[in-house]
């Protein structure tokens, strides 16, 4: 009987095996996604994300994943202000019939009126008035999600403050004027920020997935507030979570999503009116996959996925493009929106002087470096900034002119350090070999543990830079080859000091956060190399806090430490001298910016790389760029002969 | 029998109480500050005042402010924790992700069932190939086969499943694309019932094979071993010289003698089950424990790894008491109510 079972059982096995590799082998054309015959092709795409999808869709409150930020992305849409393909903030004219000018009010506050568009609808069917972008503001600020755990900040939208803590049920700063009219005013401190109109720009949400009462949005002339009863955290919470028959308004409608298989289906909602250039997609499907560093490639080349998103590594380039050689796929290029960099930190130690955080960057050959980290699939930047933004577009010809490449050349490095004083040895006699010393100020010296103070009460700083570099990372290995044990940084008279630590540690030292161990409190190392990307807003306000007394420096703003007033002040005033609107202004001040920053070099552009996307040959009009990411380019994409 | 159970019981309380307090405090040993990692991505947006007050009360929900015990003995649900009621792991709550912004309980579910089904397969087919080789490998000692097997599985048992794993996407998956590279289901599919049971099994084919393949040579060379041991046995001899046949020798005789060994390794197997292969998840694609336990520590989410590493220790304290227990049903010289 035990036998027989045990035989059955095996059958039932090897059958089920069998017959599922049989199944699945009949998938059509799925193997070879470049020849599939035209006319026969399945209007979808499948979208690989190396991100592991949470699954949480509520709002960027909460994740900051980037696959549901994508999801995100694609079913919710129609805020009324937007950033174009160039990265600059327009009107979304799909959505708002105008944005008025804005009325600065006695009090400092700056308020804008919205008039929407009639027509909108959710993906639903249900009509989209002004009722249900204030209803955004109402559940963003309200403290039931500020309990479910969100991080929302109520400091620009004049009385959220009061609205969020829960003193009043009023949302004052908000009105609903009328079944198609907002308005929205902004505090003080925001009211003249470039980026102000920004705080204009609301979403409409269906109330109904964020509370199981019957809300509604009233104004009895004092502010918006929600009628009908209360929201509470655990339904905010749950609200995140909803899949089914999800209400939303953008280009795509959640069909599905499953966190434990992580595949995401999105369909087109017949009810989307268009993005700011009234532009609606054409591709059916979208389906997101999680995909694999590993298999990516082979995964791409037998048609399991459609995309392979911004490679950046030489070797991968070159391989895909071999195969749009072969036929069947094709790509586009563009420039990273940000760059690979070594931070200083400009208030202890050697690198506190501009001469020495200059001479690094004469003794590091930087294209090469590019060229090598990149292969061949990158370029260098000289402060910071990316060649993708219009602000950049419009300086080229001035940055060409103004800025230093700091180009590799080692006897520069030693002019300007000697120009600078680093021209004594370790027993303050003129140097001649080894490493450099200055005579510094005891200010200068500070608590530098590699000081020599000498008994004529002189105290020497040797040119020995403490560098903190992450574990494992191939552009620590090539900075050790190029520049720490380069021979040119010992015949300048520099020693660079690798320390290898998880980027954790090296973050803990960075923002000398005291908090997890009070040894970070004390400034160690003077050069650290990461990565940094820029947002859609361009905004460095606070970062160069130029007192060091200041919060900001406190609270890690200003991991530079680079107290430099001009610097300072021309970020602050790029965003809150300008305008809102002053394009010109803004330019002005981003030119002088990059201008002081090349000057000073707090941090020192290693590398941008060139990323390269990777598609099917049959998927058309698809342009993707640094600015203008998937879930923008998809709208305008369409698959030849699908059915 | 019962007493001994009971003493099991309560000696893998104690060691499991042991064990969870210094593994939280290892993991509270690691210079990194959770508050500031959660607001970190909102730094730009805030001004300080914000800022200060936003860490202050996160620090102040998370517990940081109290000393490394009263954390300690706030995760397990001994003493109340800062909004004054019992809710950690003794309650039921085994955290709350950081990466994944929900409770821990809502993440783990959906990983393990796929990380089952994952592994129930390849334990079923590895011990059904392993152990009928390694005995007829056994009976059948230096033959030709023998030895070919004994080549092979050396083979197996040296190259990295990694390397297994990539060989076998080549071929299956890129050059015959006879199976899928990675997954779980086809994308976008709308199958039910048998449908989709069959398309998902076609999914796990591959690293399901990849697994069985990468675990053959141990366990055949374990169970030739044990069987080689058995047979040279004295009570071997006998039932021969008895004159029963060499199938009732080999599978009545030798093999529940050379059992008793197997058996750790088998129960071992059967235990694993529950945690996942890291290289093979993360490799296919297959959302499970190991790729979980994974993202926990690459992203600092400690409560997640934890919640995760405590599991496992019960898993394996558990294992443990199973093991013994079956040595006393396996071979009746074996007592274990003492």
């Amino acid at each position: 009987m035990k036998k027989n079972l045990s035989k059955v059982l095996a059958l039932v096995l090897a059958l089920v095996l069998v017959l599922a590799a049989f199944t699945g082998c009949k998938k059509d054309g799925k193997n070879d996604p470049g020849k599939t015959p035209t006319g026969t092709r399945e209007n979808k795409i499948i979208y690989g994300s190396t991100t592991e999808v949470s699954g949480d869709l509520g709002n960027a409150w909460w994740s900051n994943n980037a696959t549901d930020k994508l999801i995100r992305d694609l079913i919710d849409d129609y805020s009324v202000i937007v950033f174009d393909q160039g990265g600059q903030m327009v009107v979304n004219t799909t959505v708002a019939e105008e944005v008025s000018d804005v009325v600065m009010n006695d009090d400092g506050t700056a308020t804008y009126t919205v008039k929407i568009k009639e027509g909108l609808k959710f993906n639903n069917g249900t009509p989209i008035t002004a009722a249900d972008f204030v209803a955004y503001s109402l559940v963003a600020y309200s403290p039931a999600t500020l309990e479910a755990g969100a991080t929302m900040y109520a400091d620009t939208v004049v009385g959220a403050q009061d609205y969020q803590d829960g003193t009043t049920k009023v949302l004052s700063g908000v009105r609903l004027l009328d079944e198609y009219t907002y308005s929205i005013s902004i505090t003080p401190d925001y009211a003249q920020y470039y980026f102000g109109l920004s705080y204009a720009s609301l979403s409409p949400i269906y109330l109904p997935l964020y509370s199981s009462a019957a809300l509604t949005v009233k104004d009895d002339g004092e502010g918006v507030y929600l009628d009908g009863g209360e929201l509470n955290a655990d339904e905010i919470n749950a609200s995140r979570y909803v899949y089914a028959d999800r209400v939303s308004a953008g280009p795509y409608t959640l069909k599905s999503l499953d966190v434990g298989t992580l595949v995401t289906t999105l369909e087109i909602n017949p009810n989307y009116a268009g993005n700011f250039e009234g532009q609606k997609p054409s591709i059916k499907t979208i389906v997101l996959v999680k995909a694999e560093d590993e298999t990516m490639m082979d995964a791409f080349k037998t048609g399991e996925i459609n995309f392979l998103s911004q490679v950046s590594e030489g070797e991968q380039i070159n391989a895909a493009l071999d195969m749009v050689e072969d036929g069947g796929f094709d790509y586009c290029h563009y420039t990273r929106n940000g760059y690979g960099k070594i931070q200083f930190q400009c208030d202890f130690g050697p690198t506190q002087f501009t001469a020495v955080r200059q001479a690094v960057a004469y003794l590091l050959d930087r294209n090469e470096f590019a060229t090598t980290f990149c292969g061949g699939y990158g370029s260098v930047v000289h402060a910071a900034y990316s060649t993708a933004q219009w602000m950049y577009q419009d300086s080229e010809e001035l940055f060409n002119e103004k800025l230093n490449t700091y180009a590799y050349d080692p006897a520069k490095a030693i002019e300007v350090l000697e120009a600078d004083g680093w021209v004594l040895d370790a027993e303050g006699n003129d140097y001649v070999s080894g490493v450099r010393y200055k005579e510094v100020s005891p200010e200068e010296a500070g608590d530098y543990a590699l000081n020599v103070t000498l008994d004529d009460g002189r105290i020497l700083m040797p040119l020995h830079i403490m560098w903190a570099s992450s574990e494992g990372n191939s552009v620590s290995d090539l900075l050790v080859t190029m520049l720490a044990n380069g021979q040119q940084t010992a015949d300048a008279g520099m020693v660079i000091e690798q320390n290898v630590m998880t980027f954790t540690e090296l973050l803990n030292w960075m923002y000398r956060d005291t908090s997890v161990g009070e040894q970070y409190g004390v400034p160690t190392y003077g050069m650290y190399n990461l990565a940094t990307g820029f947002a859609e807003v361009y905004d460095y306000s606070f970062n160069f806090a130029s007192d060091p007394e200041s919060p900001y420096v406190e609270m890690g703003y200003n991991t530079n430490y680079i107290f430099d007033k001009e610097l300072d002040d021309l970020s602050m005033d790029m965003v809150y001298d300008a305008a809102p609107g002053d394009d010109a202004a803004y330019l002005d001040y981003y030119q002088k910016f990059i201008i002081r920053f090349n000057e000073l070099l707090p941090d020192l552009a290693l590398y941008c790389n060139d990323y390269h996307t990777f598609f099917p040959s049959w998927l058309k009009g698809y342009e993707e760029s640094s600015l203008w990411d998937f879930q923008k380019a998809i709208i305008y994409a369409s698959i030849e002969g699908a059915k | 029998m019962g007493k001994y159970v009971v003493k099991r019981l309560l000696y893998m309380v104690l060691v499991f109480l042991i064990v969870s307090l210094l593994m939280y405090a290892i993991y509270n040993l690691i210079p990194t500050d959770p508050a500031r990692a959660q607001l970190e991505p909102l730094k730009r947006s805030l001004r300080p005042a914000e800022y200060e007050k936003r860490y202050e009360q996160l620090r102040h929900q998370m517990g940081l402010d109290a000393p490394l015990v009263v954390r300690y003995a706030r995760w397990m649900g001994f003493v109340p924790d800062v909004n004054g009621k019992f809710d950690g792991l003794l309650e039921g709550n085994l955290g709350y992700s950081q990466l994944y912004k929900t409770d821990v309980a809502e993440v783990i579910p959906i990983r393990m069932k796929n990380t089952i089904f994952i592994n129930i397969f390849s334990t079923i087919i590895a011990l059904a190939i392993t152990i009928p080789l390694g005995i007829y490998c056994a009976v059948h000692k230096r033959g030709k086969f023998d030895s070919s097997v004994q080549v092979l599985t050396i083979i197996g048992y040296s190259i990295p499943i990694y390397i297994i794993g990539l060989i076998f996407i080549w071929f299956f998956a890129v050059t015959m694309g006879w199976l899928p590279v990675s997954g779980i289901e086809t994308p976008g599919n709308h199958f039910t019932g048998f449908r989709a049971f069959l398309d998902k099994t076609y999914y796990l084919i591959l690293p399901v094979l990849v697994m069985t393949v990468g675990s053959l040579g141990g366990m055949t060379r374990y169970v030739r071993a044990a069987m080689i041991d058995s047979l040279s046995m004295d009570y071997i001899r006998t039932a021969r010289a008895k004159g029963l046949r060499e199938k009732v020798v080999i599978y009545s005789h030798a093999w529940r003698n050379a059992l008793l060994p197997v058996i750790t390794v088998i129960i071992g197997w059967f235990i694993s089950i529950f945690s996942g292969s890291l290289i093979i998840e993360n490799m296919f694609g297959l959302n499970g424990m190991g790729q979980l336990y994974y993202q926990g520590l690459m992203n600092n989410d400690y409560e997640l790894a934890l919640a995760i590493q405590m599991f496992y220790i019960i898993i394996s304290l558990v294992g443990q008491l199973i093991t013994d227990l079956s040595y006393g049903l396996v071979d009746p010289r074996v007592r274990v109510d003492k």
